[in-house]
Parts: structure tokens; C-alpha cells; sequence
């Protein structure tokens, strides 16, 4: 052999050693990173991924407005991010079959930061709120206020807002056939006649011409899961007098309800709904043109709004008793513009 | 290694059990690596396995050790006894303990978030129960009725979240099991590839070492044969390297060089001797050759012209029988002359021709002289060089017996010896002296006063011919008594029999 192929076999040598080399680093590399993922996916490494938070929040809604609720937490997830705080949110009669007060006091027990929950009208869940703030939870109410408590702050639409919101609305989609118009409220409230949306919607009727005729009437729609609101639709469309001609529907489920039953007894034109919130079903409703017209809010200001009263509250020591939340109309012109989490580029009212 | 110490030793400069040693020592600590890693992750599976349902046991521990707390409250609730109530802080006690592993801390992770929760609501409701017990010994029985059913509140909501907990954790730790399981197929598996892999490159590795090592070993021994078939042009290819390899190709190469210089020089002095020594044969062939004309061209004419003028004084006087033997005699004397001038005689024609000789000197001088003979006869068919006899008895007559008063005698024997034959002339003349004996054996004797009466071959002539005929001295010897005592010659010559081939011509 001479010296320059003897030459080349020890460079040959060496670049498989480097090889070689090369070989047992792919593989550690290799090997860490499969097991890394192999951990992450496994779970078992979790704990030291995760991030830390150093207060609590408890958000307790009811499960009438999944759509919504899903997106006011994910705003206020994101804002609570910002303060190290992290929420959680609890939705009542929902798998566990716990409920607003049994939240409130599972909170209470386990001794969250603050408390976001969504006032449901019953008078012991006000004093839930109130045992809760004794405790220096703070709570603030979103969406429906508890009046009398002593919770910090309310985040969203007040019932005068809204009435009138509806009773234009409403009085928008009257015509001559128009002889009773129904509205479903979401209340625990046992008097409705002293309901305040119901009441703006009612006066707003009357006060147009020929409304002293049409007759408006209230009925609750809390009263359990989601097949009682269903057979509660039913008996409404096959009511011997016939539907309503306007239907009012004052939240998700019992949007999409209506708007089924109203699909299932081929009474589109002949009923008409106002929706509440904007979940794909409704939306798609009313891009088709099926539900007239609904209604929303800034889920994402809502959700940030929340975080915000219980950080000011729990920095400042005290807060805005109110804080509004932006209402839109969406109608089939304007829901084909908005996105999926009812954030509204255009239009607000 | 090569490249690390590039400048100081070379990769070639490492000796051969070295470079095994580190071809090897490479590959196994490449195996080794491999092989360490493997286990370093199988154990690492197996340590993950040993851990993904003992998360479950605990919190089933928990949920028994909140059983007892609750069953122990309501046992000393409605009984109030000191042993119930002992029971009861001491499965308060286990309890908290067992809480005391439970998260703390706020996360994102829903499991440790639900950890959280049931650690913070079981202190809740250990407070409670702690108030229960106060109240039951206050004898407050409405305050300690309330508080017991919020703790059955609490009991509830901790057991549901401690379910969910366990739930949850029970289907992560199946699908960490899962993975876990997964993961130690796929290691199985890339294991096997990256060792068969390792295994190829190790090979390769060895093979081209050995062959790195071997290969010019294998030149080595390719050259050595040709070498050893006489090629002395090819070599092996220079190295520089210090390793047994290059050390056994250069010496292997020195070898072969000087193995070829040593041959060259061996030729040439072999065909300078060759041919000096077929000049030196020439020279001596030629100096043989001239010698012989030289000498044999000194036989002196005048000889044969006296006897003719004697012959023809006798045949002119008598006319007679004795003229016809007399001139017969010298023409047998004289043919024999010519004949034999250049070659060799048997010993017979020799003692013939001094017969011949005597004869005609009997002629001449009137039968002065007495020869006698004693002549074994089974030696005569031997050859000896020509014309050596006569010479000696010329001799014998000429500087022995002539002028002398009493009666000249000469006897003439030959005899075999040891396989040699003696010829002996023995003469009852002057004799000589021993000067005069070296001389002539010297051969520096000369023909100092040129014998008009002579053959012209003297004893010089004769001892040189013996000489060259049998290559060896010292065949001659001449005896004498002294000044009146007669002379001898002895000539001891080898046996030479047959036909003319011993014939130095």
C-alpha cells in the first residue's frame, strides 16, 4: 500500500469513528428529545411544565350559555394571566351535579382569591355571596346582578339596558299579524310582573300604536336542564291559541331551542325570535335568515372586565360597583362579519 | 489519535498492538455508549412505570383517612366518649398528614389545581370539625347540629373532588402507562437499529485496520517473493512511518538493496578472476609452446652432420655391412630426432634411441664406451616426454666418461617404484661436485662453452621439460661420490600409461 491510499483508509477510519461518533449523539439527541415527549405526553413531567400562579379566582356560571361563558372565561383566563392569577371556571348542574350555592361554597371552603359568578336570581345564593365576603372573597356578579348583596361589583348590561334594547328590537319586528309576543327569562326571580326587562319590553309595546292589543306575556325558563326548556318549547308552539308571534329568548340554550322547535313545527315566518348570544347554531340561524335578529356581548370585555374588579378590588381595596358591557344586534347583514366569539367590528348599540 | 496529536506522533507512527488496542478500545467505548444509554432510559421507563398508579393509591389513602375523620366525629358527636374522641384526633391527625403531600400551589395543571382544592377545603373542614368537637363539648347542641351538617357539606364536596381527582388520575396515569409502554416498543426497536447500525461501523472500522495493517504485510511478502526469485529491481514503496510496518519495509528495502550491490560486486570480481585466470592460462600455454620450439630448436645440426661424414667415411673405406648398420642406426637415431622433437615417447622408442646413440658414439670412438641396461621390461609401453634419455646419457658420455683413462662404463636401469618408474644413469666418470650438482639442478648451468659434439639439448632443456610435462619440480636428482667417484642420475617420474591423451600437447 502506498502511503497516500494508506492515507485515505485512515481518513476512511476516521470519518466512520466521526460517524460513529455522530451516531451515539444523534441517538442521545434522539432519545432525549423522544423522551421528552414521551414525558409530556405521558404526563408524568407535567408538573415542572406547567406554570404557577399565585392567586385563584372562581368563575361559577349556569350552563345556559356555554358559548358565551367559554368565551368570557378565555378572555378572562388571558387577562388573569397578566396578574398571575388563575381562574376556574364552574359550571353548575353539570356532571357533578352541583349547583350556583353548592360552587359558591365549595369556593368559599377552598378558599379561592375572588369570586366571578353569574347571579342567578335566587335569594340563598345572596347569601352565599355574603357569606363569602365576609370571608374577604371578593365577588362580582357578571351578567345579572345581585342587588341587595354585598358583592364588590357587576359586570355586564343592566336589566334597564337591556329592556329597552329588547323593546326596540321587539317593537321592530312587530307587524299587523302580531298579537302576542312571549318572553323567556332566565330568572329565579318568583314575581316576574316586577322583572325589569320584561316590564321595558311590555311598556315599549304599549306605547306603539296598536300595541295596547298584542298582548306580552313573561315566562321563566331556569327551571332545570336543558330537556325541561325543550319540552317547555314545545308546549309553547302547540299551545291551543297558537305561538307567539314574537319570541323573546333570554339566553343560549333557550335560543337554540326555540329555534329548533320552531324548524321542527315548520313554523318559520310564522314565529319570530329574538336570539340571545351568538353560538354557531344561532349564527348560522341567522345568516339564514331564520332568527330575525339576536343579540350580544363583548364576551372578551366582559371576561377582562371581571378580572379587572378583582384585581382593583384586591389592590385598591375597593371598586366600581359597574362596570357596562357593550351590547350588539346581529342580523343577518351583520353576522356574516363577525367572528366566532362575538366580537363585533361594526355596530354597536 | 491521529488527529489530536497530529504535530508530536502520527497515527502510523503507533505501533501495531497499540493501534488494535485503540481500534478496539474505539469501538467498544462506542458500544459502551450506546449500550449506557439504553439502560440509562430503560431504567428511566421502568422508574416512570413504578410511579404511574401510586398516585391513585394515595389518593385512595386520603379518601379512606377522610372516611375515618367524619365516621369518628359522628361517633363522638352522638356518643361523646373520650376514646371516640381520641379516635377522632388521630384520624385527624393521619389525615392532615396525608394532606401534607397534596399540591399546594396554584397551577395550570387541572390534577395539582384539583389537588389544591381538596388540601384547602379539608383544612376548611378540619376547621369545622375542630368547632363541631368545641361545640359538642360546650354542650352547644344547636351550634354543633349545624356545624355537623356543614361538615357533611364539606365531606361531600372533598369525596366528589377526590373521586374526579382520582379519576382524572387514573386516566392519565393509563395513558401515561400507555405511553410508557409505547415508548419501550419504540426503544426496543431503535435500540436494535442503532446497534446494528454501531455493529456495520465497527466492522468497517476493524476491517479497514486490519487491512491498513495487513495490506503491506501482504506487499511485504509479495515482494519478498520475487526477490527471492531473482528480481532485485522492485522495492517497496517508501514509508516514513515508525510503526513495525515501516520499520520491517525499510529494512526489507535496505536488504534488498544491499543484497543486490553484494551480487553485482560478486560478479564482477568473479569475472575479473575468470579472467585473469584464462590469461594467465594462455600465458602459460604460450610460454610452454615457446619454450618447447625454443628448446627443441637447439638440437644442433652440426651432430648430424659429423656422424653423415663419418658414416660416409666408413661406407667410403669398406663398403661394408658395418656402414649399412652404422648409417642405419643414425637414420633411425635422426627420424627419431625429428619425429619425436614435439611430443612425448614411449619409454621403449627412448632407451632405443640411447642405444641409437651409443651405437654411433661406439662408431665414432671405437667402442670406448661399455653400456649396460637393466630394464624392466612391463613399464616400456609408458610415456615420457621425448628425447629425455638421450640427453642424460650425452651427458654421462660428454662430461663423465670422455677423457678418462680407464674404461668408461654407463648403465642404464629402469624400474618401477610405488607406482612411479626410476630411470637411473649411472656413469663411472668424474663425477662432480656439489656446486656443480646445484647448478645444473638450478638449472643455471648453462651451456656455457657451446659442445660442438653434442644433440644440443642439454640438462636444462630436460628439467624444464620434465617440469612443464608433469607440472612438478624436484623429478631430477644427481648423486656423485665426488672428483672421480662417477655420477647418477635419477629420474622419478609418475606412471603414465596409454596412449597418447596423457600427452601434454
Amino acid at each position: 500500500m502506498n502511503r497516500k491510499s494508506r492515507r485515505n483508509t485512515v481518513k476512511k477510519e476516521i470519518w466512520l469513528i466521526f460517524l460513529g461518533v455522530f451516531f451515539v449523539v444523534f441517538f442521545l439527541i434522539f432519545m432525549n428529545n423522544f423522551f421528552k415527549s414521551v414525558w409530556e405526553r405521558s404526563g408524568i413531567e407535567e408538573a415542572e411544565e406547567t406554570q404557577t400562579y399565585d392567586y385563584q379566582y372562581a368563575m361559577i356560571v349556569d350552563s345556559g350559555n356555554e358559548e358565551l361563558w367559554q368565551a368570557v372565561y378565555g378572555s378572562a383566563k388571558e387577562q388573569a394571566e397578566k396578574y398571575r392569577v388563575n381562574v376556574e371556571l364552574m359550571v353548575s348542574s353539570k356532571a357533578d351535579g352541583y349547583d350556583e350555592n353548592d360552587y359558591m361554597e365549595i369556593s368559599i371552603a377552598s378558599g379561592v382569591d375572588g369570586i366571578i359568578l353569574e347571579y342567578n336570581g335566587e335569594e340563598d345564593l345572596k347569601d352565599e355571596i355574603n357569606k363569602a365576603v365576609e370571608q374577604k372573597i371578593p365577588v362580582v356578579t357578571v351578567m345579572n346582578d345581585a342587588q341587595d348583596s354585598k358583592r364588590q361589583s357587576f359586570v355586564g348590561v343592566n336589566d334597564y339596558q337591556l329592556g329597552q334594547a329588547y323593546g326596540q328590537q321587539v317593537v321592530k319586528l312587530m307587524d299587523e299579524n302580531t298579537r302576542n309576543i312571549l318572553i323567556l327569562l332566565n330568572s329565579e326571580e318568583g314575581d316576574l310582573e316586577k322583572n325589569q326587562i320584561y316590564s321595558l319590553i311590555s311598556s315599549a309595546v304599549k306605547n306603539t300604536p296598536g300595541g295596547k292589543e298584542i298582548q306580552v306575556t313573561a315566562r321563566n325558563m331556569t327551571t332545570g336542564s336543558k330537556f325541561d326548556i325543550e319540552e317547555a318549547m314545545r308546549q309553547i308552539f302547540q299551545d291551543p291559541q297558537g305561538p307567539p308571534q314574537i319570541l323573546v329568548c333570554m339566553d343560549e340554550t333557550t335560543t337554540e331551542c326555540a329555534y329548533q322547535t320552531m324548524i321542527d313545527f315548520n313554523m318559520v315566518g310564522d314565529v319570530k325570535i329574538i336570539g340571545y348570544y351568538l353560538s354557531d347554531a344561532i349564527r348560522e340561524a341567522v345568516q339564514k335568515g331564520l332568527i330575525p335578529v339576536t343579540f350580544s356581548l363583548d364576551a372578551v370585555q366582559m371576561g377582562k372586565d371581571t378580572v379587572e374588579a378583582l384585581w382593583e378590588y384586591k389592590q385598591e381595596g375597593r371598586v366600581n360597583s359597574y362596570y357596562n358591557v357593550d351590547l350588539n344586534f346581529i342580523t343577518e347583514d351583520t353576522a356574516l362579519s363577525s367572528d366566532s366569539e362575538g366580537r363585533y367590528e361594526n355596530e354597536n348599540s | 489519535m491521529k488527529m489530536k496529536t497530529v504535530k508530536r506522533k502520527r497515527w502510523e507512527d503507533i505501533p501495531l498492538a497499540r493501534k488494535v488496542l485503540i481500534a478496539v478500545g474505539i469501538i467498544t467505548l462506542l458500544l459502551f455508549l450506546i449500550d449506557s444509554l439504553l439502560y440509562f432510559q430503560v431504567n428511566r421507563i421502568i422508574e416512570k412505570m413504578d410511579t404511574v398508579y401510586s398516585s391513585n393509591v394515595n389518593m385512595t389513602e386520603i379518601s379512606e383517612a377522610l372516611d375515618e375523620v367524619q365516621d369518628d366525629l359522628y361517633s363522638y358527636l352522638s356518643v361523646k366518649s373520650s376514646e371516640s374522641l381520641e379516635d377522632y384526633y388521630r384520624s385527624e391527625q393521619a389525615y392532615r398528614n396525608l394532606l401534607g403531600r397534596l399540591n399546594y400551589k396554584i397551577t395550570s395543571n387541572p390534577a395539582k389545581l384539583l389537588e389544591r382544592k381538596i388540601r384547602k377545603m379539608s383544612n376548611t373542614y378540619l376547621k369545622v370539625t375542630e368547632e363541631a368537637v368545641t361545640a359538642k363539648r360546650g354542650r352547644n347542641v344547636e351550634k354543633y347540629k349545624n356545624l355537623y351538617e356543614e361538615t357533611q357539606n364539606l365531606y361531600g364536596y372533598i369525596n366528589s373532588y377526590i373521586e374526579e381527582l382520582n379519576s382524572q388520575q387514573f386516566r392519565n396515569n393509563s395513558s401515561s402507562y400507555q405511553t410508557l409502554r409505547e415508548a419501550l416498543t419504540y426503544l426496543e426497536i431503535s435500540s436494535l437499529v442503532i446497534m446494528i447500525v454501531m455493529m456495520g461501523i465497527s466492522i468497517a472500522i476493524l476491517y479497514l485496520f486490519t487491512k491498513e495493517m495487513i495490506v503491506p504485510l501482504t506487499n511485504l511478502a509479495e515482494t519478498a517473493n520475487l526477490v527471492g526469485q531473482g528480481n532485485f529491481s522492485v522495492k517497496m514503496p517508501e514509508t516514513d512511518s515508525l510503526d513495525e510496518v515501516g520499520i520491517v519495509t525499510r529494512a526489507f528495502n535496505t536488504m534488498v538493496e544491499s543484497l543486490e550491490e553484494y551480487i553485482i560486486r560478486t560478479k564482477e570480481s568473479m569475472e575479473k578472476e575468470q579472467q585473469m585466470m584464462e590469461r594467465e592460462l594462455l600465458m602459460e600455454n604460450h610460454l610452454k609452446e615457446a619454450q618447447l620450439r625454443f628448446l627443441q630448436s637447439q638440437i644442433n645440426p652440426h651432430f648430424l652432420f659429423n656422424s653423415l661424414n663419418a658414416g660416409a667415411q666408413l661406407a667410403m673405406m669398406e663398403d661394408a655391412e658395418k656402414t649399412c648398420v652404422f648409417v642405419e642406426k643414425m637414420a633411425d637415431f635422426f627420424r627419431y630426432n625429428v619425429k619425436k622433437g614435439m611430443g612425448d615417447a614411449s619409454l621403449a622408442e627412448e632407451v632405443e634411441a640411447v642405444e641409437n646413440y651409443i651405437y654411433i658414439l661406439n662408431v665414432r670412438f671405437a667402442g670406448d664406451i661399455h653400456f649396460t641396461k637393466e630394464i624392466d621390461q612391463g613399464i616400456m609401453e609408458c610415456r615420457v616426454p621425448s628425447m629425455i634419455l638421450q640427453p642424460i646419457v650425452e651427458n654421462a658420455v660428454n662430461h663423465g666418461i670422455r677423457n678418462i683413462e680407464r674404461e668408461g662404463k654407463i648403465h642404464l636401469e629402469i624400474r618401477e617404484e610405488e607406482e612411479k618408474i626410476v630411470i637411473c644413469v649411472r656413469d663411472n666418470g668424474k663425477g662432480m661436485s656439489r656446486e656443480r650438482i646445484e647448478e645444473v639442478l638450478s638449472g643455471h648451468a648453462g651451456n656455457g662453452e657451446e659442445q660442438s659434439d653434442s644433440t644440443g639439448i642439454g640438462m636444462n632443456n630436460v628439467i624444464s621439460r620434465l617440469e612443464l610435462f608433469y607440472d612438478r619440480k624436484g623429478l631430477m636428482q644427481i648423486y656423485s661420490g665426488g672428483l672421480d667417484q662417477g655420477t647418477e642420475v635419477v629420474l622419478t617420474i609418475p606412471k603414465i600409461t596409454g596412449g597418447e591423451e596423457a600427452c601434454t600437447e
